[in-house]
């Protein structure tokens, strides 16, 4: 459950001239079940391009993307997204928001609430329950996307720098949050972002990306105990060489 | 508090103005009037008001006004009486023929106008379907007829005419009221089942195969006044010169069309766009008399003048000197 | 500064003002200035025909009437409008296809199609909803393809993530309900223009009963003074219709989107 395989991926796109611009070139990797991996590089490396064939959103020129031993070819509800726009229903209710992928799969209506609402509790925001999105503040808008994301149960789940848009003290208070949810959860997931700190405080492994095209540079992993403390020396000591190995562009071929 | 005051002493101002709208005696200028430079005549595309087109066609206003000091005639095309009144109202136009029943709203309204003359008698048609059987009147009960809106002649005969025989409008026979054209598209299109209409209408529609002419207004009214020349009430005060002209230069023309009805007939049909056909076969058919003398005239008027007043059409009663004035004409 | 509360009095009694001072002035140029009731009816002659209409006229007759004209003409606009411009704005190539033929239509005054309203629909309610329908649809296509052309992608794209990868299903569950404001919009401009055809489609006979159709009559008789009653209350309907999408439609079926732009 949540084996994700990725086999040598390439992805361009046509440019106005009519060539092609290289995106993703020979990437392969592996994410192991209950996983939790960050994929880390500087903006305009392919990182979402990346998130988005492995959601099926769009389709790879060459390559496979495995999960579970079936290839993903469009999008599927066994791989939830949390995307890095807004992207609740405006016209919805919280609730409605996080119940729409059970309304999709044909839950009666008490069913797809019960279940909403264990997850509106799980984030905290039971009272929001009945609010518009236009109510709520960046952050809770981020979690009410999580938890609709994990309402319809999938095996993986991407996130798209699903914080980045929210300010230093919110971030940090989300990302605990969100690591408490994946440890009840159990989910494997894939979360793109371009701060070293996040990648060290949340993944198992972080998979450093070079810039256009995308190649993986290094592959880290982070053995460090959970719940993390952002200013220990071993935290420093990873964060450190993730940095060197950036700042240094040793990954330029 | 400052503004309930200013919207009292408001509402105050109004109630006392309230009423005040009478329309102006006609306030009579015995200064030396100017000479008329212009003189704007106004007109319908009906074979009745052939005699304005041809006097126009030939030259004739310009010819005849023009030793009156008249630089300029134009006329203007109406597609029934009503707005053509209200241009007159309007004091848009100098000179109208017209039908005689437009006439009368607007004169109640308040119109500074008189009839000098007669334009034409009777000349309109009932015309019926081909596929419907016409036995009388009667066979008319449950059909839907096309005719000029309210007020208007052929509207004010064909209810008389209907009444006359135990049929009641609107509750036997509909009637729907539209300008010529529409009129003429829906019976074509099959969507009313008559139309009655002033020539050459009738024959637009029988010539398109779409209906038979089964009775001539005559029928309905004997001798019964169409079409009359209204001139200004301006006009009569200050120039009784150039409306003694008009009424001359219209029995011209009338004397001319009646002795060359096919050249007649083809100016008509190219001033208005009417198939010349069309135009020839209404001359043909129809009951109609251009006769210019008013004294026939006073009496149908004076009883369409009574039936408007009884239906609610004119809101006063008219008499023959709110609405004539025949001093103009004289037998040639 | 004063507080709110007290300029939305203030504000009410000034409307009240403007328009009673335009009365007075209507009053005074028609009765002392012009002295002529064909020309400019007082406020005082058409407050005195509407009570004779009232007492003697046909208004609630006419009323009907002229809703039922309207209600065929915005009804069949919004019935073939939404879906013409869902197509339109879901789908690429059948917007090239007949997005040049509404082009050409749109322009054409619905006056002008009195003629065909005529041929085709004989003189009934259908041929003066038709007139009105000729105005009232255009307004509904374009933004209703306008609301789903800029309907977000990140929503569909969300909605497909979620399960709902159906065409018809993005339309329902996601393009629709997106572009509800748009579409919105545009039936309260097809209902304001719809209602300003109404003159034209009662213009030709198609009934014997109709604000519209009052309105040419009592012009035919030089009555200006009724013209200008069903003229006022040709314009306070209007107003009511727009009110009724102002206070309660947006109100209740669009206030998701209170707190976006203040």
């Amino acid at each position: 459950m949540g084996d994700l395989q990725i086999r040598d991926l390439n992805q361009s796109f046509l440019r106005d001239d009519g060539s092609e611009l290289s995106v993703l070139e020979h990437l392969s990797f592996e994410v192991h079940d209950k996983e939790f991996v960050c994929i880390l590089g500087s903006s305009g490396c392919g990182k979402t391009t990346l998130l988005r064939l492995i959601a099926g959103l769009d389709e790879a020129r060459s390559g496979s993307i495995i999960l579970d031993g079936e290839e993903i070819k469009s999008p599927s509800p066994k791989v939830g997204f949390v995307f890095q726009e807004y992207s609740l229903f405006p016209w919805r209710t919280v609730i409605d928001n996080i119940a729409f992928g059970l309304e999709m799969k044909g839950m009666v209506r008490e069913e797809r609430y019960r279940i909403a609402e264990h997850f509106l509790d799980l984030v905290n925001l039971t009272q929001f329950r009945n609010s518009y999105p236009s109510e709520l503040s960046g952050g809770m808008r981020q979690r009410v996307a999580v938890t609709r994301a994990l309402a319809l149960d999938p095996v993986l789940l991407l996130m798209d720098e699903p914080f980045g848009a929210l300010d230093a003290q919110t971030r940090n208070m989300l990302q605990q949050e969100l690591l408490g949810i994946w440890e009840k959860t159990r989910k494997t997931v894939v979360f793109i972002t371009h701060s070293v700190d996040e990648a060290v405080f949340l993944s198992d492994r972080i998979i450093v990306l070079t810039s256009r095209p995308g190649r993986i540079c290094r592959i880290f992993p982070v053995e460090l105990p959970r719940p993390r403390d952002r200013t220990s020396v071993e935290f420093a000591q990873v964060r450190r060489d993730v940095l060197d190995l950036i700042n240094q562009n040793y990954c330029i071929q | 508090m400052k503004i309930t005051a200013i919207a009292l002493i408001a509402i105050a101002l109004l109630l006392i103005t309230a009423g005040c709208t009478q329309p102006s005696a006609t306030t009579s200028t015995t200064s030396t009037a100017a000479p008329i430079k212009e003189l704007r005549i106004g007109y319908q595309p009906s074979t009745h008001q052939m005699a304005e087109i041809t006097a126009m066609d030939k030259g004739w206003w310009q010819q005849d006004l023009a030793p009156l000091g008249v630089v300029n005639v134009t006329d203007t095309v109406f597609p029934t009486g009503a707005p053509e009144m209200q241009a007159m109202l309007a004091g848009d136009i100098d000179v109208a023929y017209v039908g005689s029943a437009p006439v009368l709203s607007a004169v109640a309204t308040g119109l500074d106008a008189k009839i000098v003359a007669g334009v034409n008698t009777q000349g309109s048609d009932l015309v019926v379907r081909n596929d419907l059987n016409y036995s009388g009147p009667q066979s008319l009960k449950g059909l839907t007829i096309a005719t000029f809106p309210a007020g208007t002649i052929q509207d004010t005969i064909l209810r008389n005419w209907l009444m006359q025989n135990n049929i009641t409008p609107d509750k036997d026979v509909t009637i729907k009221g539209m300008n010529g054209g529409d009129a003429v598209t829906a019976i074509a299109a099959g969507k009313v089942d008559a139309v009655f209409l002033p020539t050459p209408s009738p024959s637009t529609v029988v010539n398109l195969g779409k209906g038979k002419i089964v009775v001539h207004s005559g029928e309905m009214y004997p001798n019964h006044t169409c079409c009359v020349l209204v001139v200004s009430g301006k006009l009569i005060r200050e120039h009784p010169e150039i409306v003694r002209q008009i009424i001359k230069t219209n029995d011209k023309a009338v004397a001319y069309n009646e002795q060359n009805l096919d050249e007649a007939a083809g100016i008509f049909s190219n001033k208005t766009g009417t198939k010349l056909e069309d135009v020839k076969d209404s001359l043909k058919e129809w009951d109609g008399n251009w006769a210019s003398d008013p004294n026939i005239i006073i009496n149908p008027v004076l009883d369409y003048a009574r039936i408007q007043y009884n239906s609610g059409i004119i809101k006063k009663p008219l008499t023959k000197d709110d609405l004539f004035d025949l001093s103009f004409y004289q037998k040639s | 500064m004063g507080s709110h509360v007290q300029k939305n009095g203030k504000d009410r009694w000034l409307g009240a003002l403007a328009i009673i001072l335009a009365l007075v002035i209507w009053e005074i140029i028609a009765a002392v200035i012009i002295r002529y009731p064909f020309i400019l009816p007082a406020p005082t002659d058409v407050a005195a025909a509407f009570v004779n209409l009232l007492q003697h006229g046909t208004l609630l007759l006419d009323l009907e009437d002229s809703l039922i004209h309207f209600a065929i003409g915005l009804g069949v606009a919004i019935l073939v409008g939404i879906p013409l411009g869902i197509a339109m704005g879901w789908n690429h190539r059948f917007n090239a296809f007949i997005d040049p033929i509404v082009e050409i239509f749109r322009p054409i005054p619905p006056l002008a199609w009195i003629p065909f309203a005529i041929i085709w629909f004989g003189l009934t309610a259908w041929s003066a909803g038709f007139v009105i329908f000729a105005g009232a649809v255009f307004p509904i296509i374009i933004n209703t393809y306008s609301g789903f052309r800029s309907v977000p992608r990140i929503f569909v794209e969300a909605g497909k993530m979620l399960g709902c990868t159906k065409d018809r299903d993005l339309i329902r569950y996601i393009a629709f309900p997106a572009a509800l404001p748009s579409v919105a919009a545009g039936i309260r401009i097809a209902t304001g223009v719809g209602w300003m055809c109404l003159v034209a489609a009662e213009l030709f006979g198609v009934s014997n009963y109709g604000l519209g159709q009052k309105l040419w009559w009592f012009y035919d008789i030089h009555q200006m003074d009724s013209v200008v009653v069903y003229m006022i209350i040709l314009g306070f309907i209007g107003l009511a219709f727009d009110m009724v999408f102002r206070y309660y439609l947006d109100r209740h079926f669009l206030k998701w989107r209170t707190g976006e732009v203040a």
